[in-house]
């Protein structure tokens, strides 16, 4: 089934860019996420575990592998279920138009997200957590004419691709002290290397979950259209991150650094996040900020690691995917339905759009932790999960949990105040009500109470998943009502009380911020693409002989670790006579290549270098390396002619520097590759008769070279041959390259000179 | 410009074409067992191509066709053998015995070997290509 799933988005993806009508996109691109949705959900609350297995490369440890149990259940609930929705809102979001490729991508984003939860196999997960960045960028520079969305989706990218690329290097050290790469195999691991890779890992997971300081994608982010951020940015993507801390935790969870790293970055971001969506004026920033701080939340809940954060944490993943969605949507319907998400000038909403009144009042009820509403025994579970906690550290961790939930409320009351409030003058425009963009939200919302009152219900589904991460976790569940003598109850209610006050008083006010930390991360790419244009400006300057120069320079160096290996007393001369006629006649030739002054007369000296050399060969031995030197020295006469053609007959004077320079260049060369040789030839030759049989029995020949490059190190052969076509389509493109940009295209001399 | 001043060497390049090719094909059939294979055969035609360029015989072009053809077929043998649960590249051999040629033996080696065959050639026709080198073979261009 899980292949079934898994193969049916990438139909589906295929189907929707194949579609002859692009009315249908959103309905057929849902199908594959509907099927996971209900698939997923069938197995809510029960213990059955599939698994599914592709072996790729058996003796590396690679292979697809996935795990479905309580947690990946849960999770794709979330995702393929909010996922149907999307595409819904998606269609009524964008009310017609050509969007076959916006609903493909976004189904692929939804598969890769799938594959990401249910990945039992750290390659596998990796692998889909790279293809969650790629396919987010694609839909985050979706407007890709719009500069502000093409530099945010290449920020996005950025800070997610790095932080990848940290989090490989964290699965190559833990898969090494873990001894396996599959999941559900690992056991705990600490120690040093144990903790090089938490942090790691860590980091990958902040970057992907927007936490301090590379929280400063996600804002930008919000250039997407909404359809994506309510999906991506609220309720998928940026969850892969703390699904990572959660899926890491029973394998680096006891490592010291863990847990404070992890609740230390996850409170501060839920302050600073919380501070942003309280200054920003753009109702999509903040909830894009507010997201930031949620997201702190629940990267503090799942690293500390006891039982009850943990489940705290699941509670907070499932309550957060469903009130966030809602209100991006909500903003997103009036966006497009008054042109505007601005807090100071949207006038009369109440009254004008009802619908996203409630959506957003019900959902922002929950995000702020009231009951009656899922957000509330969610926020509780996290209060609690504090308060377990003893000492200092649990105090703090009290502290910031009390603050960065006060500034929750305060935020989300600021929102719903200003959005709908009256400012006076005309009420805002609005266009025609559409049903597929408001009707999602409204289930969302109403979700949120559901999940309140079916509380018992969402335990049954959230405990199993959550001790999955934790044993410990089994015991706890969702209260509804915990009563006025419990401390976590009275806590959130002065939570609320004190949030409420902050967030009326601060409705009236907005200071948008200007986006440091964007700015610098732009900075920080444009100035690198600048030393880029600087540094190519100054190595590529476009002189082929000081290329060669350099190149042959570079290449002497190499042979210098090798040098010591020489051996004299395996020295000899020659085997025969004939060797040292032939080999004088080589050096001779090579000489008159470098005094000769006219330029065929040096092309012909090259050419007796050539044939020597064949002829060496061939004394040796080995007819093969001859016959190909002969004929490849045929083609360079050839060679020859053409280039010949078009130049003077004499070679340009040089000045004495730039002659010594070559001179002295070439000697080095030929050291090098002297000593290159000398080095090497102590190396015991590899198994000559063990080489002869597998020859004629493998390869079935007698030739042994050919067969060793046809069969025995066919691999060799191919990279080889794929080299020579690569190098050759550049011959081509270079050669074309001032012709296809009409003929005025700088190119350098030596590039003219030499296509003359 | 050498047509225009050698017509020995170009009908000279156009008998000796065909033979080049023989010896091509003998080549590349002899290598399993002596000198020769699939890269010499590939040379040789390579300097069959070169020869007629410059003689103004022919025009180098649709090097990527090569490429293609020549790509296709190594990957093909490389990946076939995967189908199969086989390791990549792993050989087939099949030995048969035809009139006349008598007892045959002969692997996916050869088609291998066919494949880099096309993709020297391929390399050598986007070289000369690259070079325009057909225009020496035009009467207008002087040096």
């Amino acid at each position: 089934m899980i292949w079934i799933l898994l193969v049916a988005h990438l139909v589906g993806v295929v189907a929707v860019l194949s579609l002859p009508n692009p009315r249908p996109a959103f309905a057929v691109a849902l199908a594959a996420p509907l099927a996971s949705a209900v698939w997923a959900a069938s197995r809510l609350g029960g213990g059955e575990i599939d698994t599914a297995r592709l072996d790729w490369v058996e003796g590396l440890d690679l292979a697809f592998s996935f795990r479905v149990g309580p947690l990946g259940a849960l999770l794709a609930v979330l995702v393929s279920g909010i996922g149907v929705l999307i595409f819904v809102y998606g269609h009524g979001y964008f009310g017609g138009g050509d969007r076959r490729g916006f609903a493909a991508t976004l189904l692929a984003f939804s598969g890769s997200m799938l594959g990401l939860v249910w990945a039992d196999d750290v390659w596998t997960l990796f692998l889909f957590w790279e293809a969650t960045s790629v396919t987010s960028f694609l839909l985050v520079g979706t407007k890709s004419t719009d500069s502000t969305a093409v530099t945010a989706a290449r920020r996005a990218l950025l800070v997610t691709v790095a932080g990848g690329l940290v989090l490989l290097a964290g699965l190559l050290v833990l898969v090494d002290v873990a001894g396996t790469a599959t999941l559900s195999e690992m056991g705990p691991v600490t120690g040093d290397q144990a903790t090089v890779a938490a942090v790691l890992v860590l980091v990958g997971a902040f970057t992907k979950s927007a936490q301090l300081p590379f929280h400063v994608w996600l804002p930008g982010a919000m250039a997407a259209p909404t359809p994506v951020s309510a999906y991506l940015h609220s309720a998928t993507m940026v969850k892969a991150g703390i699904v990572l801390i959660g899926v890491m935790h029973p394998v680096l969870g006891a490592v010291d650094i863990w847990s404070g790293l992890g609740v230390t970055v996850g409170l501060l971001t839920m302050f600073w996040g919380a501070i942003g969506a309280l200054r920003h004026a753009d109702a999509k920033l903040v909830l894009a900020w507010g997201t930031v701080s949620q997201l702190g939340l629940m990267t503090a809940m799942m690293s500390l690691g006891s039982g009850k954060a943990i489940f705290a944490a699941v509670s907070l993943v499932v309550a957060h995917a469903v009130f966030k969605a809602a209100l991006f949507m909500a903003v997103g319907e009036i966006d497009i339905r008054t042109g505007s998400r601005d807090l100071r000038s949207l006038s009369g909403l109440r009254t004008s759009m009802p619908v996203a009144f409630w959506v957003m009042v019900f959902a922002g009820l929950s995000m702020a932790g009231v009951p009656p509403l899922l957000g509330f025994p969610a926020k509780e579970a996290a209060i609690e999960a504090s308060l377990n906690e003893s000492g200092a550290s649990g105090d703090l961790i009290l502290a910031g949990v009390t603050i960065g939930s006060v500034l929750t409320v305060a935020y989300t009351t600021r929102l719903v105040l200003a959005l709908f409030s009256d400012k006076g003058g005309e009420p805002t425009e609005v266009t025609p009500f559409r049903w597929a963009a408001a009707a999602p939200s409204v289930l969302l919302s109403a979700l949120g109470v559901v999940g309140y009152v079916l509380a018992p219900s969402v335990t049954d589904w959230v405990v199993p998943a959550a001790a999955t991460l934790e044993t410990t976790s089994a015991g706890y569940a969702l209260l509804r009502w915990p009563g006025l003598n419990s401390t976590a109850f009275l806590i959130s209610m002065g939570i609320v009380a004190g949030g409420a006050i902050i967030g009326a008083a601060a409705a009236r006010h907005s200071s948008p911020p200007e986006p440091l930390g964007a700015n610098n991360v732009d900075r920080l790419v444009d100035r690198t693409l600048d030393l880029a244009k600087w540094t190519t400006g100054r190595v590529q300057h476009g002189s082929l002989p000081i290329y060669l120069v350099v190149m042959a320079l570079v290449a002497s160096l190499a042979v210098i670790p090798f040098l010591g290996s020489i051996d004299a007393n395996q020295l000899y001369a020659w085997d025969r006579p004939l060797q040292a006629g032939m080999g004088t006649t080589v050096v001779a030739a090579a000489i008159a290549v470098a005094v000769i002054r006219s330029r065929i007369g040096a092309a012909l000296a090259l050419g007796v270098v050539g044939l020597g050399v064949s002829a060496l060969f061939l004394i040796q031995g080995a007819p093969d390396l001859a016959l190909t030197q002969l004929l490849v020295e045929t083609v360079i006469v050839v060679g020859f002619v053409i280039g010949l053609g078009g130049l003077t007959t004499q070679f340009p004077t040089n000045g004495f520097v730039w002659r010594s320079v070559r001179i002295g260049t070439a000697v080095l060369a030929g050291a090098a590759v002297t000593a290159a040789l000398l080095a090497s030839a102590e190396d015991t030759p590899s198994n000559r008769e063990a080489l002869t049989a597998a020859a004629v029995d493998e390869g079935g020949g007698n030739n042994l070279v050919n067969v060793i490059l046809t069969d025995l190190r066919a691999l060799d052969t191919l990279g080889e041959v794929v080299v020579l076509v690569v190098a050759a389509m550049g011959v081509l493109a270079l050669s074309r390259a001032d012709t296809a940009r009409g003929g005025g295209a700088p190119l350098s001399d030596d590039v003219r000179k030499v296509r003359r | 410009m050498i047509r225009g001043r050698s017509p020995v060497v170009r009908s000279a390049i156009r008998a000796a074409s065909p033979l080049a090719l023989l010896v091509a094909a003998f080549l590349f059939f002899a290598g399993h067992n002596q000198p020769g294979g699939g890269f010499a055969a590939g040379l040789v035609i390579g300097a069959v191509v070169a020869l007629r360029t410059v003689a103004g015989i022919g025009r180098p072009q649709d090097a990527t066709r090569w490429f293609a053809v020549g790509t296709a077929l190594v990957s093909a043998v490389a990946l076939a053998p995967l189908l199969g649960g086989e390791p990549l590249l792993d050989q087939v051999i099949v030995s048969e015995t035809l009139p006349l040629l008598g007892k045959v033996k002969s692997g996916s080696a050869l088609v291998f070997d066919a494949g880099v065959t096309a993709i020297v050639v391929g390399l050598f026709v986007a070289v000369f290509d690259g070079l325009d080198a057909d225009e020496l073979g035009r009467d207008e261009v002087h040096v």
